[in-house]
């Protein structure tokens, strides 16, 4: 039984670790400009559809992924030039309309490129399982959870280190005065999507290889995203990256004591939950009710 | 609240409701299928945009509501051969119910936290239909009896009149509302809480009823499209189909009751003409592809149109 568990943990610790990079995505927008990206998911998916046909077309792996990173990060930058940044008049609810239709269009626009046909892509190494307390995990997930550390020391080294990270804390704080110093709201707007797309095309080339991937994937890895970046604190990164691992292994635990079904509706139960007892999250700052 | 008996609305869903009733005997089975499903969505979407449109929320759950309707009067009729007349009014009261008790839940939230919130019940919810036994799991529901009125049992022309007879009585009850000091409030409300509470307004119970209303709007047209289809199961409840209201209801404009009429006439038609026209330019096309056109359009509309179509037309026809 406890073996059995602790299995789950093992795949729950898979899961959460591309559910973190979605809620980074979520947390890099959410901050720079308050708007909920329905279409997060999206970029994954686009990351993952991308490598998986151009490695199937004969690509080496590596070039692959790198150009699938590419196409995601360009994706995001149309996202923002089309349907955001022209709308900048817009509030809170139509925001999320506008990026309700993006993830909509997106997912549309998949079909026609790729069709309905899953796709995969070889693990990016062979080798044996790796045991762990006698669970085991596939060697794919090393791919995946390196990739977790990376981004995420690529970010807080962005952040808390770097001249254009300060500034762009300085435009997430108080955006009229930044703004009065020169600081560039809208370029920082444009480079979250960008950035956001990025990892979430990352994520979705590191993690196709245990799933597979077809043209509405990304709606799972958006929603569970959602959770994962409510779950740790909408404008909180190591937030994000707590968020998307509990949400991971309680997801795959309770799926597996109860029944399948039951994974994605303990996620949104937990998020009903977060949303109505503490808003801000697990690690999150101020209350926003906005 | 005073309620006339007609007003502009009501006057002209009644030739609406009398175009339909005459269309139906000259158009083809498959347009008869269309109409009703239209008439179904706009049910739902009415109900939605005094939710959205008026009182200035979200909810990207509101397909729940529409199967906890369907599903409700379906275990009415299959399990205690009730009636599906009775069933509809069974299911709008149990979606009236459950929007009640969640409204404590969601509706403290406001804009961002309000759609997420609206779209995690919605998406439990549907966890619920896949996983309870008792009304079929994934499998779902077969067999629901169709409406009967006395020894005529209804055929695809009928179900055709009477979701447009609901959507006549919808529009003409909804256009009452939003008249009256309610939907005016309503209206204050969504240009600013703390300003409505000064005038002494209670925000929340006025969102809540509103939200359970739009809930009974949604039930009504899940009982019917249960028993029109027959047949139903958890995916023909799911997220997705809580975004394409959210479509209807913002193509056709939020703040308008015709607008939810145009905005589900134009995602079903619109759907259907790119499903017969895009193969003959990409054969490649599959699946729900018109999705793409879609959220482009809402997209569009946003930036260009912020009040949709039907804002739009009433603009042009004041100037």
């Amino acid at each position: 039984m406890i073996a059995q568990i602790w299995q789950y943990v093992l795949g729950g610790v898979v899961d959460g670790a591309i559910f973190a990079l979605v809620a980074a995505g979520f947390v890099l927008i959410y901050q720079v400009t308050g708007i909920i990206n329905f279409a997060q998911g999206e970029f994954v998916m686009v990351g993952g559809m991308t490598a998986a046909s151009l490695a199937a077309a004969g690509m080496p792996p590596l070039g692959a992924a790198a150009i699938a990173v590419l196409v995601a990060a360009c994706v995001g930058a149309l996202s923002y030039l089309l349907a955001i940044r022209p709308a900048r008049a817009a509030t809170g609810v139509t925001l999320i309309f506008i990026t309700l239709g993006l993830d909509v269009a997106l997912r549309g626009l998949a079909l026609f490129v790729w069709g309905t046909n899953p796709y995969s892509l070889p693990a990016f190494s062979g080798g044996n399982a790796v045991k762990l307390f006698g669970g085991a995990l596939p060697p794919q997930a090393m791919w995946v959870l390196g990739t977790d550390l990376i981004v995420f020391a690529a970010l807080y080294l962005f952040f808390a280190r770097t001249y254009a990270g300060t500034a762009v804390r300085a435009a997430v704080a108080n955006p009229p005065i930044a703004s009065t110093f020169g600081i560039p709201l809208r370029t920082f707007a444009f480079a979250s999507f960008v950035v956001a797309a990025a990892i979430g095309g990352l994520g979705g080339v590191v993690i196709t290889p245990i799933p597979g991937v077809q043209y509405d994937a990304g709606l799972t890895y958006g929603l569970a995203g959602f959770v994962a970046a409510v779950l740790g604190g909408l404008d909180s990164l190591p937030g994000a990256l707590l968020g998307g691992f509990v949400l991971g292994i309680v997801e795959h635990v309770a799926g597996g004591l109860l029944s399948p079904g039951w994974e994605q509706g303990v996620g949104f139960l937990i998020l009903v939950l977060v949303l109505v007892l503490r808003p801000q999250g697990l690690l999150g700052r101020a209350v926003r009710r906005a | 609240m005073s309620f006339a008996p007609a007003n502009a609305h009501g006057r002209v869903a009644l030739v609406v409701l009398a175009v339909v009733a005459a269309a139906v005997w000259f158009l083809p089975a498959y347009y008869t299928g269309l109409l009703t499903l239209i008439g179904i969505y706009s049910l739902v979407t009415i109900g939605l945009n005094l939710f959205m449109g008026y009182a200035g929320q979200v909810s990207l759950g509101q397909a729940a509501f529409v199967g906890i309707g369907a599903y409700t009067s379906a275990v009415l009729a299959v399990d205690l051969h009730v009636t599906p007349w009775l069933g509809a009014v069974g299911g709008a009261a149990v979606a009236a119910l459950v929007a009640y008790v969640l409204s404590f839940v969601a509706l403290r939230l406001r804009e961002n936290l309000l759609a997420l919130a609206t779209l995690a019940l919605g998406i439990v919810i549907n966890v619920v239909f896949n996983e309870w036994e008792f009304i079929g799991g994934s499998s779902g529901f077969k067999d629901i009896p169709g409406f009967t009125l006395g020894a005529f049992t209804f055929d695809p022309r009928a179900y055709a009149i009477l979701s447009w007879a609901l959507v006549a009585a919808g529009i003409w009850f909804a256009g009452n509302l939003v008249r009256s000091s309610f939907g005016r409030t309503l209206i204050a409300i969504s240009a600013g809480e703390l300003g409505a509470q000064a005038l002494g307004v209670d925000p929340e119970k006025l969102k809540r009823q509103t939200f359970v209303l739009s809930a009974v709007y949604a039930g009504v047209a899940g009982a019917v499209y249960a028993s029109y289809q027959s047949y139903i199961d958890p995916s023909s409840f799911s997220f997705l189909l809580s975004v394409n209201f959210v479509l209807m209801s913002v193509i056709g404009g939020l703040r308008s009751l015709w607008g939810a009429v145009i905005g589900a006439a134009i995602v079903v038609a619109l759907g259907q003409v790119l499903q017969a026209l895009v193969p003959l330019v990409l054969p490649s096309a599959r699946g729900d592809f018109q999705q793409f056109f879609l959220g482009a359009v809402l997209i569009a509309i946003l930036i260009l149109l912020p009040r949709g179509l039907a804002g739009r037309l009433s603009e042009a026809r004041r100037a």
